[in-house]
């Protein structure tokens, strides 16, 4: 609860220096104080969202571990790695998937930070990829004409192993600093195929990592983090950077 | 920044209403029938007051009249499905039955989420259908046959062409 509400709290304060951004430019720049040092690192978390939901769902199992290195000043270098159990009970199918997922890719953090605040607010982009297994439990003819009465469930168990796919996910989070080297965020995912494998005489109609599918090769996703900083090492702000920073600022004028 | 989150929760928003939640696409096929005129075997024929039966069924499956073209469901959880057709069911004196006996292989194909699977059938080479009277020996009514294919896949297509 504590975390949640300076969350929130640190959220508001986000949003807020929007508001406040136009000011900071022209008499910062060109004041005489200390260079400015912006620490690098590692930072490395868990995914709440999926960690819950294996709690209050039953037929839910799943754990998502997540890391960044920071390799420039707006660029990092993103890693998730996961596990997933689902067993999806619909209509007409029942069936299980299990697996593991690796996406790898970047996130361009697009926000400026007042003084030296960390937080973040970025777009990234994400390659997939899962290696898991389908397991049919049951199914269900559809046949529209049941004059002969309704079908009776099928009992399966046919379990395709083996399979594989890979996509590429759109990412877009936000990162805050709640109190010392520890990070909350979200980020929202929009997930196409590249391509998959799919079992003979059945679909993957859920890949770990890539969640439900679609007809038209699109997912989404969502994840809720909390993750520690390590620091590595710090740099100093390059004149030139804040150089280009107050002339993109003038532009905008 | 703030454009694309939107973007994301719009997707998001519309995401759980997809088609793919109905089932639209073909399933299980039934056996199509088309009647020809035994003297004159190229033109079709309508049937007047057949009432098709399964066996084993109190209700009938339809009475069709007027109408050259029947489609009979097949049994999927058995390996034969067995049909009585009356002719001229509302006439006590004009009425004939005969009895045709589709035997098959089955095999249930995957189609898709909402849908889920369908049965396929292979009619058997040697004894795919068998026509026989009734119990009440009045003759056959239906005069000859022509077995078109042995795979009922698809409604698109005549499976069995009856003359009489």
């Amino acid at each position: 609860m504590k975390y949640i509400s300076k969350f929130t709290f640190s959220i508001v304060l986000v949003l807020l220096s929007f508001s406040g951004n136009a000011q900071e430019a022209k008499s910062a720049t060109k004041d005489s104080v200390a260079p400015k040092t912006e620490r690098y690192g590692l930072r490395v978390g868990v995914d709440l969202f999926k960690l819950t939901r294996s709690f209050y769902e039953k037929d839910y199992r799943g754990i998502e571990l997540v890391g960044d290195y920071r390799l420039t000043r707006k660029h990092y270098l993103a890693v998730e790695l996961g596990n997933e159990n689902k067993t999806v009970d619909d209509d007409q199918v029942n069936f299980t998937t299990k697996g593991s997922y690796l996406k790898v890719g970047f996130d361009f953090n697009s926000y400026q930070n007042w003084l030296d605040m960390e937080n973040i607010i970025s777009v990234g982009l994400r390659y997939g990829v899962s290696s898991f297994s389908q397991r049919l439990n049951s199914y269900e003819i559809y046949n529209p004409n049941q004059y002969f009465g309704e079908n009776p469930v099928v009992i399966a168990g046919d379990e395709y192993s083996g399979l594989s796919a890979q996509w590429i996910e759109v990412v877009a989070g936000m990162k805050a600093e709640v109190f010392n080297n520890v990070f909350v965020g979200f980020s929202f995912r929009l997930n196409r195929l590249v391509n998959q494998k799919l079992p003979s005489n059945f679909d993957n109609l859920y890949i770990p990592g890539f969640n439900r599918t679609y007809n038209g090769d699109f997912g989404v996703g969502f994840n809720y983090t909390v993750s520690y900083f390590i620091p590595i090492y710090k740099a100093t702000v390059k004149a030139k950077a804040k150089a280009e920073k107050s002339k993109s600022k003038s532009k905008k004028k | 920044m703030k454009k694309i989150i939107m973007l994301l929760c719009l997707v998001m928003a519309f995401s759980g209403c997809e088609k793919d939640d109905i089932c639209v696409d073909e399933t299980t096929p039934q056996l199509v029938i088309e009647f020809y005129d035994i003297s004159n075997p190229a033109v079709l024929k309508n049937v007047v007051n057949l009432k098709v039966t399964g066996e084993g069924m109190t209700e009938a499956l339809n009475t069709f009249n007027g109408v050259s073209k029947i489609s009979l469901p097949l049994k999927t959880n058995e390996d034969v499905t067995k049909y009585h057709l009356l002719l001229n069911s509302n006439s006590s004196t004009a009425s004939n039955e005969d009895v045709l006996e589709f035997n098959y292989t089955r095999q249930n194909v995957y189609v898709s989420r909402a849908c889920g699977y369908k049965t396929v059938f292979e009619l058997n080479t040697a004894n795919g259908f068998d026509l026989t009277d009734a119990t009440i020996t009045d003759g056959l009514w239906i005069q000859d046959t022509n077995l078109q294919t042995n795979s009922i896949i698809t409604e698109d297509e005549v499976h069995l062409k009856i003359y009489f």
